[in-house]
């Protein structure tokens, strides 16, 4: 499904990714871990397509399309969802109809037919219960007011909706209690079905308690340096990052 | 003598010959006497303090067709479905360059305490006293409101009785036609709104065809004590026309006036709202919405005059300008000597979608009393980079993604706007095909 090899990439000037190679497959679970400043916020930016990530040499490849060729929108279209770090707010723009206008611009892209108002809101309804999310926050602006834990339940509220066939969570549990973690989980766990895939950026260990990852990667100074089951995350949570660096450059 | 100033000629001597031409003869020396004080000033030149930024000299270089000429043959009831008004309101009045056209109009069975009527029509019926209407508000000192005074060829009298509720707007429409014609329009509106009554009147300037024309407007309103006015002020000329407009409002004790004032049209764009709030208790609320684009130049320059105490204004002003496109705000406020407990707040917001484009913001508060609370502020920004990616994640095309930004900055003032007609027309000017607010009332009902 996607096939990273060699993926270089800089920010301002300086080279974060020195060389990524990932191969997910269809359904698969892929954990991303290291610590800060190791490049997996940027890996994940790289991916959505963001402006000011400069990719210097590598390739991309998703379903046998060249991924670092399509604009933002297109990778939506392909099937890529990014899910961010820091969601943003966007005054004056309503959650749901922004919503709306996304996964028309994706059926468009596919060629499918647009979803009028009453389609898509019993769409928007079936996933508000899947995923736990307080209706009240449909009727507002994007993200606008709402706390950590909303935002991040917005962001799998979204990716429920649009049905991506690869998900990135960019440290979505970042900042969430256990009750709003638990929630978050169960929203990505509903959308297993054998066929998505995920990649999953985090710091920590405990999403993947709910999560269980097929592979665990450690990312260190901008490159894959270890890849491991599950229980390379529970690893790295009781010893750090210091004994993989170790290793490395043993 | 300018060629601008040429096309009066024969304006000019109808009017020393004092000749009828059809309006309230007592009106005759007011015209005169606002005639020969433009022709001895011209129009503004960029000397002048207030026109800095707005420069009339492509104007002044162009002659003008002065006569009004209401394109009987060529504009007929298919106006209505070739163009989207903001709104479809029973009551209208309808102006074509400068000509009143009752048959376009609609102001049968008008609410009970409601009067609207051409005072070229009222004269012709034999009601002389009209002229008074008139005559008491033209006391103004401006070039441009001379200009209109002098050579008007009509004017449209609103008056509302004491204690009455207009519950439906009141659409006051003028259309400028007429194909590679430089007609120059003289629309006068004159509102008097008398104690504790309630209106919403909505002014609309449109074009049909290629539009070359000139507009020069004059809208005079008059609140009694406890009257609420609310003004909703569009302009959607031809990008070929050129728009001016002046909006003076004199509000008595406890009266309200509310003024909405949208410009998206006309190559060159001026419009000047000046708000006396002339006793204690009136307030006014100013909101404006430009949008200029490709060499298009508007420019909004407000005055709020806190003349006594215990008066309240509240003022925002969004500006919208790409390509290269020109903006220009100017919000002046005098707080008179002694005006004390008077608020005043005024906001400018500005979004630039170009590298070419230009705004000009410029607060301009002067104040003679101390126990006051004024704050102004002025903004400059882009569409933010951040959001714009947000919704191409998503999945929106980038253009999409860029309306969907620009609209959102324009619905802080749109919100305030009680017609749903207009918010729908503003929506339809950015998002293909509108559809923001059907979904918003389909969500809401959900």
């Amino acid at each position: 499904m996607l096939e990273i090899k060699k993926l270089c990439a800089e920010v301002d000037g300086t080279e974060i990714l020195k060389g990524i190679d990932l191969r997910v497959c269809a359904g698969e679970v892929h954990a991303i871990m290291g610590p800060n400043g190791s490049g997996k916020s940027t890996l994940a930016h790289v991916l959505a397509g963001r402006e000011g990530y400069t990719v210097t040499s590598g390739s991309a490849q998703f379903n046998g399309k060249s991924l670092l060729d399509l604009a933002p929108e297109e990778r939506a279209g392909e099937g890529v969802f990014l899910a961010f770090q820091y969601p943003v707010e966007i005054p004056g723009v309503n959650n749901v109809y922004m919503l709306k206008a996304a996964l028309n611009g994706i059926r468009v892209y596919r060629g499918e037919r647009e979803l009028n108002a009453v389609e898509f809101l019993k769409l928007v309804k079936s996933r508000v219960k899947t995923i736990g999310m307080d209706e009240k926050l449909l009727n507002r602006p994007v993200n606008e007011g709402f706390s950590g834990g909303e935002k991040k339940r917005n962001e799998i509220f979204q990716m429920s909706v649009l049905e991506p066939r690869l998900a990135i969570l960019d440290e979505t549990d970042s900042g969430l209690d256990i009750d709003a973690l638990k929630t978050v989980a169960n929203g990505v766990n509903a959308l297993r079905d054998g066929q998505r895939s995920f990649v999953i950026v985090t710091h920590y260990q405990r999403m993947l308690d709910y999560i269980v990852p097929d592979y665990v990667h450690v990312l260190s100074k901008g490159r894959i340096v270890k890849t491991g089951g599950k229980e390379l995350a529970l690893e790295l949570e009781a010893r750090g990052y210091d004994w993989v660096n170790d290793e490395v450059a043993a | 003598m300018d060629l601008f100033s040429e096309s009066f000629g024969q304006a000019l001597l109808l009017l020393e010959e004092n000749g009828s031409d059809g309006m309230p003869p007592l009106l005759r020396p007011v015209q005169q006497d606002a005639a020969s004080r433009f022709m001895a000033q011209g129009l503004p030149t960029i000397r002048h303090e207030d026109w800095k930024y707005t420069n009339l000299v492509p104007l002044s270089k162009r002659l003008f067709h002065v006569t009004a000429h209401d394109d009987r043959e060529m504009l007929s009831h298919d106006v209505f479905r070739e163009i989207r008004f903001s709104a479809r309101c029973k009551y209208r009045a309808v102006m074509v360059n400068g000509g009143f056209r009752p048959d376009l109009s609609n102001l049968e069975s008008l609410a009970h305490g409601l009067k609207v009527y051409s005072i070229r029509a009222a004269s012709a019926a034999g009601h002389d006293d009209v002229a008074n209407t008139l005559e008491c508000s033209i006391n103004r000192e401006s070039a441009l409101t001379d200009l209109n005074t002098a050579f008007l060829h009509d004017a449209v009298v609103v008056e509302l009785g004491e204690g009455i509720t207009v519950p439906e707007p009141l659409h006051l429409i003028f259309i400028g036609s007429g194909d590679a014609s430089n007609f120059l329009r003289l629309p006068r509106v004159i509102i008097h709104a008398s104690r504790n009554c309630s209106i919403r009147i909505i002014e609309e300037y449109v074009s049909v065809g290629h539009d070359q024309g000139l507009t020069n407007a004059v809208t005079e309103i008059t609140l009694d004590e406890g009257a609420t006015v609310h003004h909703h002020r569009l302009q959607v000329e031809s990008r070929e026309a050129s728009h001016i407009g002046r909006i003076y409002a004199t509000a008595a004790g406890n009266s309200r006036f509310l003024s909405d004032s949208v410009s998206f049209g006309a190559s060159l764009a001026r419009i000047d709202i000046d708000v006396a709030l002339a006793e204690q208790g009136a307030s006014c609320r100013l909101n404006g919405l430009f949008v200029a684009g490709g060499n298009q130049h508007v420019d909004h320059h407000t005055l709020i005059d806190h003349v006594v105490g215990n008066t309240h204004s509240d003022e925002l002003y969004r500006g919208i300008i790409d390509e290269r496109g020109r903006g220009v705000f100017n919000g002046k406020v005098i707080v008179r000597k002694d005006a004390q407990k008077i608020s005043a707040r005024q906001t400018s917001n500005n979004l630039l979608l170009s590298r070419y484009a230009e705004i000009d913001t410029k607060p301009q508060l002067e104040i003679y009393a101390d126990d006051v609370i004024c704050a102004h502020g002025a903004t400059v920004g882009e569409l933010d980079a951040d959001a714009s990616f947000y919704l191409r994640s998503r999945g929106m095309s980038e253009e999409d993604a860029r309306a969907l930004l620009t609209y959102a900055f324009a619905e802080r003032v749109v919100e305030d706007i009680p017609v749903e007609g207009i918010r729908r027309w503003i929506e339809n000017r950015f998002i293909r095909g509108g559809g923001y607010r059907d979904f918003m009332e389909a969500l809401a009902t959900a």
